[in-house]
């Protein structure tokens, strides 16, 4: 494969086998003058994720720098997101890679994509405007994929062939680029790397700051989401960045919303990211812990929290309750007065939960 | 079950694994296996995580032991034996279907019935899974559980990896859960004529379709050929709603019209104008009820799961778990064919009156003592309604 190639789809494994094969060692790509193209790059993948979409370049045949320093740049972003370490970046970083190869290959021509495709271990036929695959590595690359037309039983399947579009095949790429690059994160960087990167470092993790912080705060309508205790404020950033909670916490959360009034609804929608959702499934839980079965939950006091591991930066109004919902009662309570009253604040009032 | 009747059991069981021919799994040394045997306590409970390093080893286990219920995993793992599932070591498993006779729709009077019912499921799965899914013969096992259904073994190398969503989907396409009909029946809007204003084209898939848009096609034009067929086709038409005289005399002549049904068959139902597109939906929504298989989807779904034994005995019925071919399906008779004790007289108390058919004959069975066959004195003890003796 031509090597402006390679630095367009830098995961494949031709890439990582020719960047190898330049000879440059780990050391030279992070400290040399000559890399610091590459290392600016890096940084920009990084961000660019976290902002939105990974811009690719356009090469000229006489671009052969430029072609390196974007080959280079995609080690680097990798070993800046693994230093970090955080699975909501390494999460977003993965999809807006794969989402920008799969802005590429749509225009490529059906021979590329079936390059590509081989890559994943997909054969892939082309005939009479079809893209021709096995149904294992349909359902394999299209199981991650909840709209029902995904669904193998609304596909078009004779002897074990499935047959797609180009635009298709694209989307099920993605997936599988997606898979692959998240899969591969975090890889194993020595303190010793991540110290050099230090500087590169700093500037993501401020980035990545200010989008969880924004996650965390959502518009709640009637709730008062800035009043939840911490634990929750995680949690939801978590299910808002695709992070799949334990199956505790995600009781908590639930029970947690649908105390402080939260819609049905509006928890379902904000479940919508989890990698594992399901519909029906989601809306019969939620249900079921509102009360449809005569039941209803409350969420676990703070000692439960504790034991499953589920407390997450109590911090000083932690210290003087119990249960989560009493966080909320409170928080909720003094903002109303903070106005009204003088200093003299009633948190004297027993928690009973 | 006294202690005489499990002696009894065992005893018979052991003899007939002392001749029976068992149908090994492929890799059986990488399997996990597990037993439940006639035991006295009053909970059962499972012997498993053991491991065997050749047929001969499965083949002394069962003789000596003649346990009640046999099962082997239908995964593969490195480390059968090991007694956490994490440490065993998942490599891969055999992608199976379980359709219980006990979960299908509709009403069913007796044993016998109930395993036909199983039996006709059985083949529409086979459907799916043989043009579909296209996989060979050679490599879709079917077994009569013994019990109260069929399981479908598949070894084909390719799926053997598929995690337990992939194979749901596989579950899905064959049950049709989730299929779009909006989608395969849509409108289309079409530009009319001078003068006219635009109409709307019903979008209809064609019978060589791959998949279900296919099969919806061709149970569609099959069953409208059937009604056109009947004697009163014309009655049964206006039955329909929006069907008048005209329509129904219409519909009637474009399926007496061979060219006519070449053209629906090719997926255009212009000349059904007449039909109402709810009734259309109405019927292919029916005709997918029919074509669907009804699997048990946890099975499916599980990559570890311990299935029956091939060439083994249920120890609920005394019968025997069978392998069969797909050609010796139709043919097949669980009641017949898979009971293997012979007509040795043996002194029974039965518990309460009890009726079968085994071996082709009606077999009433009044309560108290007597001597009763051994395959059916072995079948009532499995069930629970007589004891030794």
């Amino acid at each position: 494969m031509e090597e402006r190639y390679l630095a367009l789809y830098p995961f494949i494994t031709e890439a990582s086998a020719y960047v190898s094969g330049l000879g440059f060692s780990l050391e030279r790509l992070i400290t040399s003058r000559a890399m610091d193209p590459a290392r600016s790059r890096g940084v920009e993948r990084v961000l660019q994720a976290l902002k939105g979409d990974i811009e690719k370049p356009q090469f000229l045949a006489s671009d052969d720098r430029k072609v390196l320093i974007e080959l280079l740049s995609y080690p680097f972003s990798r070993i800046l997101v693994s230093c970090i370490g955080d699975n909501f970046l390494i999460r977003r970083y993965a999809l807006a890679e794969a989402v920008s190869c799969y802005k590429l290959l749509h225009s490529e021509p059906y021979e590329f994509i079936c390059s590509i495709a081989s890559d994943f271990h997909v054969d892939v036929l082309f005939s009479d405007h079809l893209f021709d695959i096995h149904f294992t590595d349909y359902i394999r690359l299209a199981s991650s994929m909840k709209a029902l037309e995904w669904k193998l039983v609304n596909r078009k399947m004779q002897k074990g062939h499935v047959y797609i579009s180009k635009e298709e095949l694209a989307r099920l790429l993605q997936e599988a680029i997606r898979d692959r690059i998240q899969g591969s994160l975090p890889l194993d960087v020595s303190e010793d790397i991540c110290q050099m990167c230090a500087p590169y470092i700093s500037q993501i993790q401020t980035e990545l700051q200010q989008i969880k912080e924004n996650f965390g705060s959502g518009d709640f309508g009637a709730v008062e989401s800035s009043m939840f205790p911490p634990c929750m404020v995680h949690a939801m950033a978590n299910v808002r960045a695709g992070v799949n909670l334990a199956h505790s916490m995600r009781f908590a959360l639930t029970s947690f919303l649908l105390n402080v009034g939260m819609p049905v609804d509006d928890i379902i929608a904000m479940f919508n990211v989890s990698p594992d959702f399901d519909l029906e499934r989601t809306r019969y839980q939620i249900e079921h812990i509102s009360g449809s079965s005569g039941t209803s939950y409350k969420p676990p006091s703070c000692s439960t929290m504790r034991t499953y591991g589920n407390c997450y930066g109590a911090d000083e109004l932690c210290s003087r309750i119990k249960h989560p919902l009493s966080y909320y009662r409170r928080k909720t309570w003094f903002n109303r007065h903070k106005h009204e009253a003088s200093q003299q604040l009633p948190f004297s009032e027993k928690d009973n939960e | 079950m006294n202690e005489k009747t499990r002696n009894f059991l065992v005893n018979r069981f052991q003899a007939y694994y002392s001749q029976a021919e068992i149908h090994l799994p492929p890799e059986h040394i990488s399997r996990e296996w597990g037993f439940i045997s006639f035991s006295d306590s009053s909970e059962t409970f499972m012997k498993r995580h053991i491991a065997f390093g050749s047929e001969g080893e499965i083949t002394d286990y069962l003789k000596g032991m003649g346990p009640s219920h046999s099962y082997y995993s239908v995964a593969y793992y490195e480390y059968p034996s090991a007694p956490k599932m994490k440490e065993k070591n998942w490599q891969k498993a055999d992608l199976i279907f379980d359709i219980d006779s006990d979960h299908l729709p509709g009403k069913m009077n007796s044993y016998a019935e109930m395993l036909e019912n199983g039996k006709k499921e059985t083949f529409k799965l086979m459907e799916f899974l043989l043009d579909d899914f296209g996989f060979a013969e050679k490599d879709v096992h079917i077994v009569f559980s013994g019990g109260r259904g069929y399981h479908c073994h598949i070894t084909d190398p390719s799926v053997l990896h598929l995690e337990s969503p992939e194979r749901r989907e596989i579950v899905d396409y064959v049950s049709a859960k989730g299929i779009d009909i909006e989608r395969i029946l849509s409108t289309r809007e079409v530009s009319g004529d001078a003068g006219r204003e635009s109409a709307q084209m019903m979008v209809f898939p064609s019978g060589t379709e791959g998949g279900w848009r296919g099969r919806i096609n061709r149970y569609f034009v099959s069953f409208m050929k059937d009604i056109v067929a009947m004697d009163k086709a014309e009655e049964v038409l206006m039955g329909f709603k929006g069907v008048g005289e005209k329509t129904a005399r219409k519909i009637i002549e474009v399926f007496e019209n061979e060219a006519q049904v070449e053209v629906l068959k090719g997926g255009n139902i212009d000349v059904l104008s007449g039909l109402n597109k709810k009734v259309i939906n109405t019927l292919i929504e029916e005709g997918i009820k029919k074509m669907s298989a009804v699997v048990d989807e946890p099975v499916t779904a599980d990559v570890k799961r311990l299935i029956r034994l091939p060439g083994s005995l249920h120890g609920g019925s005394g019968l025997k778990v069978m392998s069969l071919d797909i050609n010796e399906l139709e043919k097949f008779e669980p009641l017949r064919d898979a009971v293997v004790f012979g007509d040795r007289l043996v002194m029974s108390k039965v518990i309460k009156p009890f009726a079968v058919q085994m071996k082709g004959k009606d077999i009433e069975v009044e309560q108290g003592e007597q001597e009763l066959p051994e395959y059916v004195a072995v079948h009532l003890m499995c069930r629970g309604v007589a004891e030794y003796g």
